[in-house]
C-alpha cells in the first residue's frame, strides 16, 4: 500500500515535471473545423528503440476525415516528418475505418477523434539528457457536405532518457489503439476467389466461435472493390462465413491480392479475446471482371450483382468440363462443317501406297499437335483480348460481319471444289505441290490446323456455354478446357492412322469415292446457307444480297479459269480475273462495316420489330430496362445469338410454345431478350455478372430474391419449375 | 486435293481471324442526355456526334474545381482543345436540394469570372445524368469519341491533391487521351480512380 502510493506520487511527480518543462508539445493547433496534435504514448525517447507517436485528430461533430484508402471521393490524411539526424518515421498505422455513407457514394473514414500511429525510432547514440524534436507536416481533407482541405505545423520535444513512463493523458488511448489496429486475428483464415464481376471472401472461423454479427470488407486500394456496392454475408453449412463482394466499375489493372480490412460488429472471437476488426492479405483466384455502373439503381430491390441461384444441372466443375469439352472434340468431327473436309482427308488416307504405317501414323500426331495447339492459340488470343480490355465472350468470332462473310466464301469454295466444278490443282503451281510431299508431316499438321478453322463456326453455336464457362475460370484451367477440345477433336483421325485396319474392309477406290465428295459437298451448301441467315440478322437483307452477288461472282471466275486452263483463250482467264475483282468490290463493305458501325442501325431494326409486330412480347435488353422492369416484376431473360444453334433449339421448341408463353403471361412475367448477334458490351457485362462467356444463359429475376439461372438446354417443365419458385 | 487444299486455306482463314478482331476496341457508350445550360437552352450529347466530347463534372464549391481553375489548369485545357474542335461541357450535378446547388445564373457568373472557355456549362439539378455517369467526384472527366464511345473515364490527373501547385505538374490523363485518340490511336491509360469531393447528389 505503502509502495503503491510512493509509486503513484513519483508519477503524478514526475508527470508534473514533464508537463511544465522536459516534454513539450506545442498547443493543438485548431482549424475550423479540426483539432489536431501530435502525442506520444511515452514520457521519453530511449537511444535505439522506437515510440509510438500520434497525430490526433479532433473532428467538429458531423465532420470527417479519412482513411488511407477514402472510398468514393476525398483524400486520406498525411503526414511528412521532419526528424533529427539518425532518427526515422514508419507509415502511419491506421486504425479500421468506418463506412460513412453519402448516398448514394460511400466513404471510409473517421468521425470524432482519430489518433494516427507512427513508429518513431530514436538514434542508438542519442544522449540521455538531450531532447529529440519531432516535427511533422499533416495535411487532411476534412467533410461534412462541403470539403476543406486543410494542414498543420506540428512539433513535439521529448527528452532522451534511459527510462520511459506512459504518457499520463495519451498513453493509455495510444497504447489501445495500437492492440486494437487491424492485424491477422489467430484462428480466423481468408480465402478470395474472383468470380466475374464479383469477389467472394470466405473467412473460416475458429471451432465454436461466437458469431461475429455484421461484416464489412474495407480495401486497402482503390479501383478493387466498388465502395457504394453491397457487400452481402450468408454462412456457408461448414460454418464458413462469405463475403460477397462487388468488383469496382472502374477496375484497376493487376487485381491479384484481396488486402483490406474486416470490420465485424460484435469482433472476431479469439481464445479470450475479442477484436473488432482483422487485416488480410490473400491472393485472388478465379477471374475477375469490371463491375457494373454503380448508383444506378435507386432501389435495391433486386441487386442484379447478387449471385444468381442456379437451377439443378447448371453447375460444372473442372472435371466435367474437360469431360464436355473431349465429348464435344469428338463431336465435332461429325458438323456438317468439319465432317466432309476430314471424311476426304481419311479417305486420301487409304489410297494404296500411301507410305509405310510409321509414315501414316507420324502424319496422325502431327495432324493431332496441329488441332490442339491451334484450340490453345485461339484460347490464348481470346484471353489476351480480354486482358486488354475487349468485352469479349466466346462466339466472338461470329459476331463480325466480315467473318461470316469470310466463312461463307471459304465454305463456298471448298464446296465447288468437292462438286467437282474446278480443281485446285489448276491453281497450284508444280513447286507447291511438290513441297507439299517433301513434307508430309507439316502439311498433315496444317490440316489440323485448317480443320480447327472450319470448325470454329460450329463451336460457337453448339458450345458455347461450355467454352464460355472455361473462360471464366484461371488462364491456365482456360487453356487445359481448350486443349481437351483439341484432343477430342484429334482423337478420332489420329486412331485411324494408328490402326488403320478400317483400310481393308472399304471397297476398293473407284467411282464411288467421286459421288461420296461430290455428295459431301451438300452439307457445305448448307452451311453457306445458315452463315448468310446469320449474316443477314447481324446486319439487313441488303448485306445477304451483297453476300450471295459475290458467291456468284466468285463461282463464275471459277468457272471462266477452269475453261481458260482447259485450254481455251486468252479472254477466259481475263474474265476471270475480272471476275475475281468484281468478287472483291461487291463484297467489300462487309469487310469495312464493323459490329459497332451496325450497332445503332441494329438497335433501330429491333426496335421496329417489336414495333411492327404489336405481339412479340419480348421487348429487347438493355441494363436500364432491367433495373426498371425487375423493380416491380418478375423477368425473365434469354440471352442468345442468331449463330447460336442450341439458342435457337430452345427458343422454338420451349419458349415460343402456347403452354410456356400461356405460363409466363399467367405469372406476369416480362420478357426480355438479349441478342448477342452482335458484339455487344453491355451484354457481355451482363453475362460476367453471371459468371458466363457465352450463350445461350436463360436467367429468371425475381423481386425480393437472387436470380435463377437455367441451364442451357431448356425443357417445358424447367420453365414451369422456375415460375414456381415466384 | 485437300493436301494443297489446306495451304490455301489455311492462308485465308488466319487472314479471316485477324480480320475479325481489327474492330475491338474498350469503353462503353457514353450514355445520352438533354440538360439546359447555364442560359436555360437544352443541350443534348447527340447534337454532337462526330465530334469529341469531354465531360468534366464540376462544383465551384470544391476545392479540387478550385484547384484546377485557381491554377488555371481548367481553363487551359478548355481552350487548348476547343480550339481543336473538342466539344468541352461543364457538367454540374449538385442536386437541388443541396446546400451547394447553384443556379444557372450563379453557375454562369462562376463561370464567367474564371475566365473559363467550356462548350456549355450544364446544371444537371436532378443529378440524373451524374448518376448514369456514374460521376462520383468533382472533378470527374469522361471523354467520348466520334462514334459516342467513352475512351477515357476518370481523374484529371494523377496528383491526387487540393493544392493549386499540383496542377501544372501532374501528369494529365485528359490531355494524354485526347492527344492519343485525335491522333486515332489506342488510349493507353482509359480509366484512373477520380479524386475530388463527392458529387452532392
Amino acid at each position: 500500500m505503502l509502495r503503491h502510493s510512493r509509486l503513484f506520487r513519483f508519477s503524478l511527480a514526475a508527470a508534473l515535471a514533464f508537463a511544465c518543462a522536459g516534454m513539450s508539445a506545442a498547443a493543438p493547433v485548431k482549424t475550423e473545423h479540426v483539432e489536431a496534435e501530435l502525442v506520444a504514448e511515452r514520457t521519453a525517447f530511449i537511444p535505439g528503440q522506437s515510440l509510438t507517436v500520434a497525430l490526433r485528430l479532433r473532428m467538429a461533430e458531423g465532420w470527417h476525415t479519412y482513411w488511407r484508402n477514402p472510398g468514393d471521393s476525398g483524400l486520406p490524411t498525411t503526414l511528412a516528418w521532419t526528424l533529427p539526424a539518425g532518427a526515422t518515421a514508419g507509415p502511419i498505422l491506421w486504425p479500421a475505418p468506418y463506412a460513412l455513407p453519402v448516398e448514394p457514394l460511400m466513404n471510409y473514414g473517421y468521425e470524432g477523434e482519430v489518433l494516427l500511429l507512427t513508429e518513431i525510432l530514436a538514434p542508438a547514440d542519442a544522449r540521455p539528457g538531450e531532447t529529440l524534436a519531432l516535427a511533422a507536416k499533416a495535411e487532411w481533407l476534412v467533410c461534412r457536405e462541403t470539403c476543406i482541405p486543410e494542414e498543420a505545423s506540428l512539433t513535439l520535444e521529448l527528452p532522451i532518457s534511459s527510462r520511459s513512463d506512459p504518457y499520463p493523458q495519451w498513453g493509455r488511448s495510444i497504447a489501445s489503439t495500437r492492440a486494437l489496429l487491424p492485424g491477422p486475428v489467430r484462428g480466423w483464415l481468408g480465402a478470395a476467389r474472383g468470380e466475374g464481376a464479383k469477389v467472394v471472401l470466405t473467412l473460416t472461423a475458429p471451432a465454436d466461435t461466437e458469431l461475429p454479427g455484421d461484416l464489412r470488407f474495407f480495401p486497402f486500394d482503390e479501383g478493387r472493390i466498388e465502395p457504394s456496392g453491397k457487400q452481402s454475408l450468408v454462412r456457408d453449412a461448414n460454418g464458413t462465413f462469405v463475403l460477397t463482394l462487388p468488383v469496382a466499375h472502374q477496375l484497376a489493372p493487376e487485381f491479384k491480392r484481396v488486402a483490406g480490412v474486416i470490420t465485424a460488429s460484435r469482433g472476431f472471437a479469439s481464445g479470450n479475446l475479442v477484436v473488432p476488426s482483422l487485416a488480410l492479405d490473400v491472393p485472388l483466384t478465379g477471374a475477375v471482371v469490371a463491375g457494373p455502373k454503380p448508383m444506378t439503381a435507386a432501389t435495391p430491390v433486386l441487386n442484379l450483382d447478387a449471385p444468381p441461384a442456379k437451377a439443378p444441372g447448371t453447375d460444372v466443375s473442372l472435371a466435367l468440363a474437360l469431360v464436355f469439352a473431349f465429348v464435344g472434340g469428338i463431336v465435332l468431327n461429325l458438323m456438317p462443317c468439319v465432317f466432309p473436309v476430314l471424311s476426304i482427308k481419311v479417305l486420301s488416307l487409304s489410297r494404296p501406297g500411301h507410305g509405310s504405317w510409321r509414315m501414316l501414323r507420324l502424319e496422325g500426331v502431327a495432324y493431332g499437335a496441329g488441332v490442339i495447339l491451334s484450340f490453345v492459340a485461339l484460347a490464348g488470343l481470346l484471353l489476351g483480348l480480354r486482358a486488354a480490355g475487349a468485352e469479349l465472350g466466346w462466339g466472338f468470332q461470329l459476331q463480325s460481319p466480315a467473318v461470316i462473310t469470310a466463312l461463307a466464301l471459304l465454305f463456298f469454295v471448298l464446296a465447288l471444289n468437292m462438286s467437282g466444278a474446278f480443281e485446285f490443282a489448276t491453281f497450284a503451281p508444280s513447286s507447291a505441290a511438290g513441297w507439299t510431299v517433301r513434307n508430309p508431316y507439316l502439311n498433315s499438321a496444317l490440316t489440323g490446323v485448317l480443320a480447327v478453322a472450319i470448325a470454329s463456326p460450329c463451336t460457337a453455336p453448339f458450345m458455347g456455354a461450355a467454352l464460355g464457362y472455361a473462360l471464366t475460370q484461371p488462364a491456365g484451367l482456360t487453356l487445359l478446357v481448350f486443349a481437351a477440345l483439341g484432343v477430342g477433336m484429334a482423337l478420332p483421325f489420329v486412331l485411324l492412322t494408328w490402326f488403320p485396319g478400317w483400310r481393308r474392309i472399304l471397297p476398293r477406290p473407284g467411282a464411288w469415292m467421286e459421288r461420296l465428295k461430290q455428295f459431301l459437298a451438300f452439307p457445305l451448301y448448307a452451311t453457306v446457307a445458315w452463315l448468310a441467315w446469320v449474316l443477314g440478322a447481324q446486319m439487313d437483307n441488303d448485306a445477304v444480297v451483297r453476300l450471295l452477288g459475290t458467291l456468284v461472282i466468285v463461282a463464275f471466275a471459277l468457272w471462266a479459269w477452269r475453261v481458260y486452263r482447259g485450254g481455251a483463250t486468252r479472254a477466259f482467264g481475263v474474265l476471270a480475273a475480272l471476275g475475281l475483282a468484281g468478287a472483291v468490290v461487291v463484297a467489300w463493305p462487309l469487310f469495312g462495316d464493323t459490329a459497332e458501325d451496325h450497332a445503332a442501325a441494329g438497335t433501330s431494326i429491333a426496335s421496329a420489330r417489336a414495333a411492327g409486330g404489336a405481339i412479340d412480347p419480348w421487348r429487347p435488353y438493355t441494363p436500364a430496362l432491367l433495373q426498371e422492369l425487375s423493380r416491380t416484376k418478375p423477368v425473365f431473360v434469354d440471352f442468345t445469338a442468331a449463330w447460336c444453334v442450341t439458342c435457337q433449339v430452345n427458343k422454338r421448341l420451349v419458349l415460343n410454345d402456347s403452354r410456356v408463353r400461356e405460363a409466363f403471361a399467367q405469372r406476369g412475367v416480362e420478357l426480355v431478350r438479349a441478342d448477342w448477334t452482335r458484339r455487344d458490351p453491355d451484354i457481355t457485362k451482363a453475362l460476367a455478372a453471371l459468371g458466363r462467356q457465352g450463350v445461350p444463359v436463360y436467367v429468371l429475376y425475381r423481386p425480393g430474391k437472387e436470380p435463377l439461372l437455367l441451364p442451357e438446354i431448356l425443357q417445358k417443365q424447367i420453365i414451369y419449375d422456375a415460375l414456381a419458385t415466384l | 486435293m485437300t493436301i494443297r487444299l489446306s495451304l490455301k486455306l489455311l492462308v485465308a482463314s488466319i487472314a479471316l481471324f485477324a480480320g475479325g478482331v481489327h474492330a475491338v476496341t474498350a469503353g462503353s457508350a457514353a450514355p445520352q442526355f438533354t440538360i439546359a445550360d447555364t442560359t436555360g437552352k437544352p443541350v443534348k450529347l447527340s447534337d454532337y456526334q462526330g465530334k469529341f466530347v469531354v465531360l468534366e463534372w464540376t462544383n465551384p464549391e470544391c476545392p479540387f474545381v478550385r484547384k484546377h481553375y485557381d491554377s488555371r489548369n481548367m481553363q487551359d485545357l478548355q481552350k487548348e482543345w476547343g480550339g481543336k474542335d473538342v466539344v468541352w461541357l461543364s457538367i454540374n450535378s449538385t442536386n437541388e436540394s443541396s446546400s451547394e446547388f447553384k443556379t444557372p445564373q450563379e453557375m454562369g457568373a462562376w463561370m464567367k469570372a474564371q475566365g473559363a472557355a467550356p462548350k456549355a456549362a450544364l446544371i444537371d439539378s436532378t443529378s440524373a445524368t451524374g448518376r448514369a455517369y456514374a460521376a462520383k467526384t468533382t472533378p470527374h472527366m469522361f471523354v467520348i469519341d466520334r462514334a459516342g464511345k467513352i475512351v477515357y473515364a476518370g481523374a484529371i490527373d494523377d496528383r491526387r491533391s487540393a493544392n493549386p501547385a499540383d496542377a501544372k505538374v501532374a501528369n494529365n490523363y485528359v490531355r494524354a487521351a485526347l492527344t492519343e485518340a485525335l491522333a486515332g490511336k489506342l488510349v493507353r491509360v482509359s480509366s484512373a480512380t477520380p479524386y475530388g469531393c463527392s458529387v452532392k447528389y
